[in-house]
């Protein structure tokens, strides 16, 4: 008995070790490979990538649309835009959307869809006209009731999602409303079948791209108005047969992995060309194949772009790109933040206070080569914390901090940093060693390599850099760290996702908890303001504002824009009239497939 | 032996308690929480922390932890943060899943694995050993990740054989022939996969068992009385060299659903393990708890059992 128990022992302590090692392993092995060549990949031409696949084969009569959903995990299913919370539902629910208004330029609100916008600056009023004679995918006529339940649902005291937030509380009444005070919100006026009137506390440029408290989309009242707000999120209303206003309806659903839709026969452009969709979620280790092997049309969200190389030379597929609506960026710590009275604490004796030290760290990243070597140029240096999509208000002018580690030298020699002991790393303006502490987010292989690399281009200007915990730091720690000014984070590495109002007085103002730099000017204050005052109602005097914006942060160097980001969606050859254009007309109905089954590569 | 089992059952509710303090704390422990996943501009941060208060987060440890058993004892494990659904229909879901992959695994793996441990153990050193030997060697070091995408990238994508994602198609309705057989079609792949690394340990207890049971004194006093030598392994070997198996038997049965999180991952296979570590990358607290405490549930169950197996099928072992 003995002697077998301990052959038990070792298979079992041999199987663990197995497992473990597979563990460190696991989402890194589709990196392999790539950087073990030797060569040096070539530089993508990010303007190079088409934003629609037009395709000029004939159709077929209807036909089924396969996406993948590229997710490790299932997808959650809250299919009711006033609940759902993550990119992946997102995806799904555009097929099925209750959108109101559709996007222009800048992203602002166009009047071609289901809702006219009209606002009243002086009186601080909206008011919404829907069109007459459209129908919900049941058929129910939809009225201005389903343009005001979305709000009742959000201002709701059990109301479970995240929606009930500052620019909620803008709109008159709603306080009292989630308070329990009001049965209704007073501020929210049905005029008559077709037109809601909306009034609000203030009005700001925002209101035309869908903030300050407007709600951009319906919901279906005659389905949703037994059900208590609390339950909604687990009710089938919302997890398995919602009623739409979009191009398709959830038909089946195999929870968490695949969804079935048909084509709304009640949509109000008109009947979709194809028959159906089917959604289901796809491994990222795997995604590249399933394109391969013509299991997916097209890939959602989107792919990664540091596995492109997987894809690019496939025959039987169309890799469409667009600019993200986001940028990353190195934060360097200034000060605390105060929580009792709820604001920024600038703190001038903070490591990196002087401002030629920060430009230094940043003329001596070598972003290009990272962009161009590691990310095949899906990524590019930045310039600004405005992406160049909102073309109105991206400063092309900046120069940025281009990669120059003569002119990091000479800045550092300049301000008093000076290597007095001959170690090869400088040493404070008062004599005493200068360590670095940089705190960045663990992820792939890549990063690792990347984070390296910049330590060493630091090292080569003369600044000791050390990550904070030695090593990359899983993202709910690094948050964690960051958030709380963990006294070993001189600086930090992390990304914005901009949404489509770019407004950045939510992340960089002396109230923000998000102005993780904890940096504050009045002169800043003063600018943040004017993005989004009542004279910015006017978009060139908006547009001023946001320039003035990115010329102080340029100067101020706090926080320093590393990268923009190229998204890349791969779309199957047999796919007619698809398009990422943010600026596009084609929509889903318009959709068409050339074959039965998607293409395979040859 | 009753006597031993209820006392064994007792013991568990103290052990168990432990347990669930541990894995309270710890779960506590981990930097963030359900919430921090959600900073984006877009997300007011005053939101963020009321729903934070709400959901009690806030309170001290103990506050926390004694709402928490009081609700568990009512069996009510609380509303998972991720999914925004209730921890019990979250699981029950997925243990199903799971349930079914690991029954398929384990009749695949007895089904491969006895009849090679038996005849390679009965013809020691045969050119049929030796493969045996051989198979068990490979499968015991191929790491389950390569082979699981191994088997994915030939059967599922060059092939095409075999769906490459997901627990069923989602074109069935539930309770159809069409939706049960295209199961058990989406159960082929991660389940010969989890057989295939599966069979090792239990070829080579086989094997060894058998080898040293050709020695032993019943073997020779049944051939000495003249006992075909077809009816000496199938009688009295195969009995006695499957006992390290049913050792395991308890293990293997409460071990059903717990799950492999690489091949639920690999082969898009909503399942136990995969939830498990989902909810730990977004500090579901909720999930992490219910989900140990099962698990550590389930193997104090696993070793009951086995004991109560072995003291069946053995007659020396007495529980007292």
């Amino acid at each position: 008995m003995k002697k077998r128990s301990r052959l038990l022992l070792t298979v079992l302590a041999a199987l663990m070790l197995v497992l473990a090692a597979c563990s460190g392993n696991g989402d890194t092995s589709k990196d392999t490979g790539k950087d073990s060549g030797g060569k040096a990949p070539e530089k993508v031409d990010t303007s190079k990538f088409p934003l629609t696949q037009e395709n000029n084969d004939e159709a077929i009569k209807g036909g089924t649309l396969k996406v993948g959903l590229q997710s490790d995990g299932p997808f959650k299913g809250m299919f009711l835009y006033e609940l759902y919370e993550d990119a992946y539902d997102a995806e799904i629910l555009a097929y099925t959307s209750n959108s109101l208004f559709p996007t222009k330029e800048d992203f602002l609100l166009d009047d071609t869809g289901l809702g006219k916008l009209s606002v009243d600056e002086g009186a601080k009023k909206a008011t919404i006209t829907i069109q007459k004679d459209v129908k919900w995918s049941d058929g129910k006529p939809f009225t201005a009731d389903d343009v005001i339940y979305p709000y009742l649902i959000i201002g709701n005291k059990d109301y479970t999602g995240v929606r009930y937030d500052a620019n909620f509380q803008n709109i008159v009444g709603a306080k009292e409303y989630h308070a329990g005070k009001a049965k209704d919100i007073s501020g929210i006026k049905k005029v008559d079948d077709h037109t809601v009137e909306i009034s609000f506390h203030k009005i700001s440029p925002a209101i035309y791209s869908g903030g300050d408290g407007l709600w951009g989309y319906a919901a279906p009242k005659h389905q949703l108005k037994d059900i208590a707000i609390k339950d909604l999120q687990k009710s089938d209303a919302v997890r398995k047969n919602p009623v739409t206003l979009g191009a398709f309806v959830i038909n089946k659903i195999v929870k968490g992995e695949s969804v079935e839709m048909v084509a709304n026969k009640n949509y109000w452009k008109g009947q979709p060309k194809i028959d159906k969709v089917v959604i289901s979620t796809v491994s990222s280790a795997t995604a590249a194949e399933a394109m391969k092997t013509g299991k997916f049309d097209v890939l959602a969200p989107n792919y990664p772009a540091n596995d492109y190389s997987a894809i690019k030379d496939l025959n039987n597929i169309t890799v469409l790109g667009r600019p993200e609506l986001a940028y990353s960026y190195i934060g360097f710590k200034q000060g605390k933040w105060d929580s009792k009275k709820g604001e920024v604490v600038v703190d001038e004796n903070a490591k990196l206070s002087d401002p030629n030290l920060r430009k230094a760290i940043a003329y001596g990243m070598d972003v290009e080569t990272v962009a161009e070597q590691y990310y095949e140029g899906l990524r590019s240096r930045g310039n600004s914390l405005i992406p160049p999509v909102f073309s109105a208000y991206y400063d092309d002018t900046l120069e940025g901090y281009k990669y120059d580690p003569e002119k990091a030298k000479k800045l550092l020699d300049d301000a008093g940093y000076k290597d007095k002991d001959n170690d090869g790393y400088r040493e404070d303006k008062d004599g005493k060693p200068l360590t670095i502490n940089l705190a960045g987010m663990a992820g792939s292989d890549k990063d690792n390599k990347i984070v390296q690399y910049y330590i060493q281009n630091w090292k080569e200007v003369g600044l000791k850099v050390e990550l904070t915990t030695g090593r990359l730091i899983e993202f709910n720690a690094f948050y964690d760290k960051v958030k709380a000014d963990d006294k070993d984070i001189d600086m930090y590495m992390a990304a914005w996702g901009t949404g489509t109002d770019p407004s950045p007085i939510g992340l960089y103002s002396k109230k923000a908890s998000f102005n993780y730099a904890r940096w504050t000017t009045p002169e800043l204050e003063k600018q943040l303001e004017a993005i989004d005052s009542k004279e910015a109602l006017d978009n060139d005097y908006r547009a001023e504002a946001f320039r003035k914006w990115q010329e102080t942060m340029y100067e101020d160097a706090v926080t320093v824009p590393t990268y923009f980001r190229t998204e890349l969606i791969p779309v199957n050859k047999r796919v007619k009239n698809w398009s990422i254009d943010y600026l596009s007309k084609i929509t889903l109905e318009q959709v068409e497939l050339t074959a039965d089954e998607p293409i395979k590569n040859q | 032996m009753w006597k031993t089992i209820v006392r064994r059952v007792l013991v568990m509710i103290p052990q168990l308690f432990v347990l669930s303090l541990l894995i309270f704390g710890l779960a506590k422990l981990m930097p963030g929480d359900p919430f921090t996943g959600m900073i984006t501009p877009q997300t007011d941060p005053n939101v963020i922390e009321e729903l934070r208060e709400k959901a009690g987060l806030n309170d001290p440890w103990y506050v926390q932890y004694y709402h928490w058993i009081v609700n568990a004892f009512h069996g009510d494990f609380g509303d998972s943060y991720a999914f925004k659904d209730s921890v019990s229909s979250l699981i029950g879901e997925r243990a199903l899943n799971t349930f079914w992959l690991s029954l398929f695994t384990v009749l695949l793996v007895y089904l491969i694995a006895i009849p090679l441990g038996i005849y390679a153990g009965r013809f020691q050193n045969s050119l049929f050993d030796k493969g045996t030997v051989l198979y068990s060697f490979v499968t015991y070091a191929i790491p389950t990740f390569v082979l699981g995408l191994l088997i994915l990238f030939f059967f599922g994508y060059k092939l095409d054989w075999f769906p490459t994602s997901g627990s069923v198609d989602v074109k069935y309705d539930a309770g159809t022939w069409g939706y049960f057989m295209s199961k058990l079609y989406h159960l082929i792949l991660p389940g010969f996969t989890g057989a295939i690394l599966g069979t090792t340990s239990v070829i080579q207890y086989l094997r060894s068992e058998v080898i040293d049971a050709k020695t032993q004194d019943y073997v020779k006093t049944a051939r000495s009385k003249g006992v075909p030598m077809k009816k000496i392994y199938s009688k009295h070997i195969f009995r006695n060299s499957l006992l390290p198996i049913a050792a395991f038997l308890g293990f293997t049965i409460t071990g059903l659903l717990g799950g492999s999180i690489f091949i639920e991952t690999i082969f898009g296979y909503p399942g136990m393990g995969q939830l498990f570590i989902e909810s730990l990358g977004q500090r579901d607290y909720s999930v992490i708890t219910a989900l140990v405490m099962l698990f550590g549930f389930l193997s104090l169950l696993g070793s009951l059992l086995s004991d109560i197996i072995m003291s069946i099928v053995d007659p020396r072992i007495r529980i007292e």
